[in-house]
This record gives C-alpha cells, sequence and structure tokens, in this order.
C-alpha cells in the first residue's frame, strides 16, 4: 500500500503542526519546562554541578541544560550570547565582571524574589553585600574564598624542610629558598613560582603596605616608588634561586596542567583556598595552604574573605523566577550541598555549612579550616576592581614580570612602565 | 540547450513565438541562479554581510553588551599613533612571513626535486609528505609541538645525547617564534605538490641538450629548473604569503592566547583576537582587520607588479 499525499493535504497537514506548536509547545516554554545555565570551571566542578542540576530536575520537574567553559573561553563566550540577546537563564559571575554586567543589565536584580522565590535568611552579611550593585542585589555568592599559597606538602617532607605557618614573611620565603636549593630534589626544584606575575599577590602585598591595586572610583591605588620595590623584591628572590626562573615560568600559560606545582618545578604557588580541591585532583603529592607572606612580622591585613563567584540570572532571561528558585535550591539545598561541597568555596549559609562539614575529604577540610581561621591576616572587601583590570593583569602585570625576569627591562624601568601603561589603560576604557 | 532551441524558434518560425523577455530571463537566467542559490546566501550573509558590518564597526566604539558608539577614524589614529602593541604584534608577524615564506618555499621545492626522480612507490611518499599540512593547522599538533620544544621535551632529550644542553624552546623569548616558524615549514605539503607538478612540466630534452654543453647540475637547475618553474614559484609564493599573514591557531595554542614570552609570539592576528575577545573592543578588532585586509591586498598587489620581471611564461 502507498500513501499519497497531494498538495492540499500536504498544506493542512503542515497548517495543523504549526497550530498544535502554538497550542501546545509555546505555553510550555512560558513555563520554563527548562533553565539553560552557564559557567566556568574543569570537570571536577561540572561533576559536581550536573549532580545538582540532576537532583533539581527530579525534585522540580524542571530541566537545567548546562554548559562548561574554560575560565579564559567562558568570557568571551559568554559576551557573544549576551549581545545576541541569547544569554542563559543562570549565569556564572565573576567579582571582576559582576559590575559591568550589572550596569549594562546583561544580568538582572534579584530583590523582587528574596523572601519568595529565594530565601536569604541566615546568609553571611559579607557575601550578600559582595553580590550587589549600587544598593541591588545582581549576583547570590555561592562560596566565600580567600587567596592562598598552595603547598606541595610531599616536597617539603622530601626536601626536609618545614612547612610553613600563616605567620611566615617574605624573609622566611628567602630562607626556605635558600633550604630548598641545599636540599636539590627532583632536579633542582624551586621553593616558589615567580611571583612578580601574580596579581592577587601583587594585590596582597600593596594591602599590607596601606595601599591597594585599585581605589573606590577606579583608580591606580599605588605609586611608582611600590612597584619598583615589588620588581625588586623578586629579582632578588630569582637571583637567589629562590623562585623559578624566568623561562620555566614562561611555561605557565593559564591552565592548571601547566602551573608551577603541577608541572613539579615549585613546592608553592599562590592560589585561592576554593581550588585546593581542583589542584589536589592532578597532582599525585599531597598538597596544603598556608596564607601569603607578610611582609614583616605580625603585619596582616592582605587577605580577604571573597566570594569566589556568583550565579546571577540573566537580564534578557524570560524565566527570572524559575532561575531564582534554582539559585535557592543550588545554595540551600542539603542533598545539592553535600554534592558541592567546598569546590566554590565555603558555603555562605550557616545551616549549609552545618550539613556539609562533616562530608567533607581531607583537602576540602584543610579549605574550609583556611578560610575560617585567617585571623590577623584578614582585611576589608576591597571596591570590585574596574573594567580594565583584566587587560592590566594579562597585558602588564604578566608581560612586565616576564620582561624583567628574562633580563630585557630592569626593576626600575617595569615600575615605572607598570603605573604609566596601567594609567593609559584605566583612562581608556 | 535552451540557446539552441531559442536560435531555432527565431530562425524557423514565425516572430510571435519568439519568446519574450520574461520567459526568457525565467528559462535561462532563473535555473542558473537558483543553482547558485546555497553558495549565494552563504556569501552574502555569512561574508559580504559581516564583512560590511566589520567595516561599519572600526569606525565604532562597541564592546558587546552597549549599542555601537561612533567614533569616525578615531580607531586607526589610535592605531598608527599611539599603540605601540599594535607595532610589536606587526612586527612578529613581518618576522614569522619574511623568515617562514621563503624557508618553507625552498624546503618544499628540495623535496619535490628529490621526488621528482622517479623513485618508486612515489604515490606513497607524496602522500606521507603532505600529512603535516593536513594536520598543521590543527590543535592536536599545537599542543604536541609544545611538548616537543618543552624544556624536558623530545628536542632537548636528543640534544641531550650530544651532550648539549637546550634551553626551553617554547617558552624562552629569543626562540619562541622560530619553533613557529618551524612548525610552519613542517608544513610544506601543498606547495610541495605544486611544486612537484610544475617540475613535471619541465621537458627533460632540455636537460639533456644541456649536459650534452656539459651544464653542471647546479647550472642546469639555475638555468633551466628555476626560470621554467617561476610561475609556479610565484602561485606558491603569493598563497603562503597570505597564509603567514594570517596565521593564528598556532601560536594561540602554543602561548594559551597570551603571545608570550614578552609578547614574542604575539601575532597581529592573535592581538586582534585578543582586543575583540579578550577586552571586548570590537571597534578596534575591527579596524585591526581591515588594516591586515590592505596589508595583505598591498603585499599581494606589489607582487603582481614586480612579476614582470622575475616570472617567465611560456609563450
Amino acid at each position: 500500500m502507498t500513501i499519497r499525499i497531494d498538495r492540499r493535504k500536504f498544506l493542512m497537514g503542515s497548517s495543523a503542526l504549526v497550530a498544535a506548536g502554538a497550542a501546545g509547545v509555546m505555553p510550555s516554554w512560558a513555563q520554563a519546562s527548562s533553565l539553560r545555565l552557564t559557567f566556568w570551571g574543569g570537570q571536577a566542578r561540572a561533576d559536581r554541578t550536573y549532580g545538582v542540576t540532576d537532583l533539581y530536575t527530579k525534585a522540580k520537574g524542571t530541566a537545567v541544560e548546562g554548559e562548561f567553559l574554560a575560565w579564559n573561553d567562558y568570557w568571551p563566550k559568554l559576551a557573544t550570547q549576551t549581545a545576541g540577546g541569547n544569554a542563559p537563564d543562570v549565569i556564572q559571575m565573576d567579582y571582576r565582571y559582576i559590575v559591568e554586567y550589572a550596569k549594562r543589565n546583561a544580568i538582572a536584580p534579584l530583590d523582587e524574589f528574596v523572601g519568595g522565590a529565594l530565601k536569604l535568611d541566615g546568609f553571611d552579611a559579607d557575601q550578600l553585600e559582595g553580590g550587589k550593585v549600587d544598593g541591588k542585589l545582581y549576583g547570590i555568592s555561592l562560596g566565600a574564598n580567600s587567596v592562598a599559597t598552595l603547598v606541595n606538602v610531599a616536597a617539603f617532607e622530601e626536601a626536609g624542610v618545614e612547612v610553613p605557618t600563616n605567620a611566615w614573611t617574605y624573609d622566611d620565603l628567602m630562607a626556605i629558598g635558600e633550604a630548598f636549593k641545599a636540599a636539590n630534589i627532583r632536579g633542582g626544584m624551586k621553593a616558589f613560582m615567580d611571583g612578580s606575575y601574580s596579581e592577587p599577590m601583587l594585590d596582597n602585598w600593596l594591602r599590607q603596605r596601606g595601599k591597594a591595586l585599585y581605589t573606590a572610583d577606579g583608580k591606580l591605588g599605588f605609586e611608582e616608588a611600590d612597584a619598583v620595590e615589588w620588581y625588586q623584591l623578586w629579582a632578588k628572590l630569582r637571583e637567589a634561586g629562590v623562585c623559578v626562573s624566568a623561562e620555566d615560568q614562561a611555561l605557565d600559560t593559564g591552565p592548571l596542567e601547566t602551573t608551577m606545582v603541577v608541572l613539579g618545578k615549585a613546592a608553592m604557588m599562590p592560589s585561592n583556598s576554593n581550588q585546593l580541591v581542583a589542584f589536589q585532583a592532578i597532582v599525585q603529592d599531597k598538597l596544603g595552604m598556608v596564607g601569603y607572606p607578610r611582609i614583616a612580622p605580625g603585619v596582616g591585613g592582605g587577605h580577604y574573605r571573597k566570594p569566589s563567584m556568583f550565579f546571577s540570572v540573566g537580564g534578557s532571561s524570560a524565566n527570572k523566577e524559575a532561575a531564582a528558585d534554582f539559585l535557592n535550591f543550588f545554595i540551600s539545598d542539603p542533598e545539592a550541598a553535600k554534592i558541592l561541597g567546598v569546590e566554590r568555596g565555603i558555603p555562605c549559609i550557616e545551616a549549609t555549612r552545618a550539613v556539609v562539614a562533616p562530608t567533607l575529604d581531607e583537602q576540602s577540610q584543610i579549605a574550609l579550616n583556611f578560610v575560617s581561621n585567617l585571623g590577623d591576616l584578614l582585611g576589608p572587601l576591597p571596591p570590585p576592581p574596574p573594567a580594565a583590570a583584566g587587560e592590566v593583569d594579562s597585558s602588564l602585570i604578566r608581560t612586565l614580570g616576564q620582561e624583567v625576569g628574562f633580563g630585557a627591562k630592569t626593576p626600575e624601568q617595569a615600575g615605572a612602565e607598570l603605573v604609566t601603561g596601567a594609567n593609559d589603560i584605566l583612562s581608556r576604557a | 540547450m535552451t540557446a539552441r532551441s531559442l536560435e531555432s524558434g527565431a530562425s524557423a518560425r514565425e516572430r510571435a513565438v519568439t519568446p519574450s523577455l520574461w520567459s526568457r530571463i525565467w528559462h535561462n537566467d532563473v535555473p542558473g541562479y537558483l543553482f547558485l542559490l546555497p553558495w549565494l546566501v552563504g556569501f552574502l550573509g555569512l561574508t559580504i554581510g559581516p564583512m560590511v558590518t566589520s567595516l561599519y564597526l572600526s569606525f565604532t566604539d562597541f564592546d558587546l553588551l552597549t549599542a555601537p558608539d561612533w567614533v569616525g577614524a578615531d580607531n586607526y589614529i589610535r592605531m598608527f599613533t599611539n599603540d605601540p602593541k599594535f607595532w610589536a604584534s606587526m612586527r612578529v608577524t613581518m618576522f614569522f612571513v619574511v623568515f617562514s615564506v621563503p624557508l618553507k618555499l625552498a624546503f618544499a621545492l628540495a623535496v619535490a626535486m628529490l621526488l621528482n626522480r622517479g623513485i618508486k612507490g612515489l604515490p606513497m611518499y607524496r602522500a606521507l609528505f603532505y600529512l603535516p599540512s593536513l594536520l598543521g593547522a590543527s590543535v592536536a599538533i599545537a599542543i604536541l609541538w609544545r611538548q616537543i620544544f618543552a624544556g624536558d621535551g623530545l628536542v632537548n632529550k636528543l640534544l641531550l645525547v650530544f651532550g648539549i644542553e637546550g634551553p626551553s624552546w617554547i617558552s624562552n623569548p629569543k626562540t619562541s617564534l622560530w619553533t613557529l616558524i618551524i612548525l610552519s615549514i613542517w608544513q610544506f605539503g601543498s606547495p610541495m605538490i605544486i611544486f612537484l607538478a610544475g617540475l613535471r612540466q619541465i621537458p627533460s630534452d632540455m636537460y639533456e641538450a644541456a649536459s650534452l654543453d656539459g651544464a653542471s647540475k647546479w647550472r642546469q637547475f639555475v638555468k633551466i629548473t628555476l626560470p621554467l618553474l617561476t610561475p609556479v614559484v610565484f602561485f606558491n609564493a603569493i598563497i603562503q604569503t597570505i597564509e603567514a599573514f594570517k596565521s593564528f591557531t598556532p601560536a594561540f595554542i602554543i602561548s594559551g592566547g597570551t603571545g608570550n614570552p614578552i609578547n614574542s609570539t604575539l601575532f597581529y592576528t592573535l592581538y586582534l583576537y585578543q582586543e575583540a575577545f579578550g577586552f571586548f573592543r570590537m571597534g578596534y578588532a575591527s579596524a585591526l582587520a581591515w588594516v591586515l585586509l590592505a596589508l595583505v591586498g598591498i603585499f599581494t598587489a606589489f607582487s603582481f607588479l614586480t612579476s614582470k620581471y622575475w616570472v617567465h611564461y611560456d609563450e
């Protein structure tokens, strides 16, 4: 038997299909049968996140379509999607970008959902504050973290050197470096990576001197003399063989896999407390963490508890309320909390922390304790950095560190150039 | 076929049957355009459209999130008067073009001449030597290159056999660009195939006559092979120069998109990418793209103008 469809029947059939689509499919879109979620991170974070989205779909019936990218690829894609009016409903947001996105309505204020879909009772006040722009709530912090020095504990044991405590200073770093040189383990492993490249480390060092990388109105918060001294400090450490050579350091192009501790070139490097989990996943040796070195014994105030990242809701999202409901589930559901652990930072709700604490593995426990016991290292939360901070970091701080390292510039030249170059970029943006 | 029926209609039959203009268009032109349509849609929508848009954007300040803001020629003025990174990236790209293109062509010609001696299994060798060209622009090869030229990579392990301790080639600003040039030379496959075809065109009686006259191999190469091959050299040089100007992937992967160490691998295209997708200055990046287009155009035009002095066409 053959079925023949003539033109009239075909037309009738297809218009019926369109009608069915209009009647059936359209309203279900409006009810948000699915949400789109985007975040940066590695596989470990994706596994945990998708664990929670599955849980959410089971509980609420709303499907969540997730997508993740590495940090460097994430921002171009998000900006392109936003420009095309196609941004996801739930967007992982960083402290560096939240002001820019909020001011352009690329993310939506969430105040109208607070108390309704979004219950924030018992949410840490400083973390809530960190997600506000001009008094309105644009991001829900997914965890608190702090900068921290990542330590290869096994390498320290092998070299017979004692792991430093939060009391340690840059002078101690020098001494540890000498001890590592004397021990000469693993083909001449150095004590530290070349920290002159590290924007957070420079920021921390400046804060201990009572200055800052940026002021509240987006200007440079330090002078040429500070910058020169910074490059001199690292030139001294480099010459003494305390930190890795410029040639080794240049192998680090960003991803976790190319960093000095993972490559086995250095026993320590600056990092973030929540990243201990991610690093331990790709390093065999046992890792630990301490604070950044102090500029002198007893000087604190360089560190701060920073919202490690936020979830925001897309400004053009048609499902803002559903997205807020998902956010609420993500930060407060006990089962979700157990899956997420402290991989995105220390949970911001007391009740969630209580659920998470007993389930943590050793590394997560270290991270939790580190952030909870910063003591006098802790200073106030700085204002969000200006929009051009990313460019200052990638095209000045990194490059100038390299130029001094390779001997192409003196610390004095680099210090002067950092200040003039940064002022130029900040005034242009 | 339609042309023939039209002819017979006009000659054999009465005038009334002569197809009107409209029906001629319908029968002659429309089918042609219909066949062309898929390509045409792509060309207008995906090539011309974005190009015109980017020309407009190059006169604006556009950060993707807010509407473009007309700034006139500011982007172009800044580029030439107040942007050291523009010149730095220009230097890197020029260095790359000037060294990679001639070396690649020389290498390709050398291999083509070896293969032209009529060895056994030529198709296999040809395919084998062409393989790097197929793989060269891929991400996997760029990552492999990183491994080969790293401090503890393959190259240094080989050197160590001879007692030489090599530097970390990819992370040393003095050598990093050379690793990319070597990568480019290694992809000699497509010019080599074209050279091989060109060599086959040279009549062998010329060589016979030359060797009877006692000309050395080198003299034969300089006096016969090269002059007769110049059209092929010319073609290869133009194509490879354009390719070299556009080169992006290897530098992007090997330096992690940074162009480091010390901007030594900051290709022009990489700088353009950073401005566009790193710092969200789409207007400035569009202006950079148009300057690159103009530059490649000038180079190509210059090559064509000088070609009459050194390219010998068989006439």
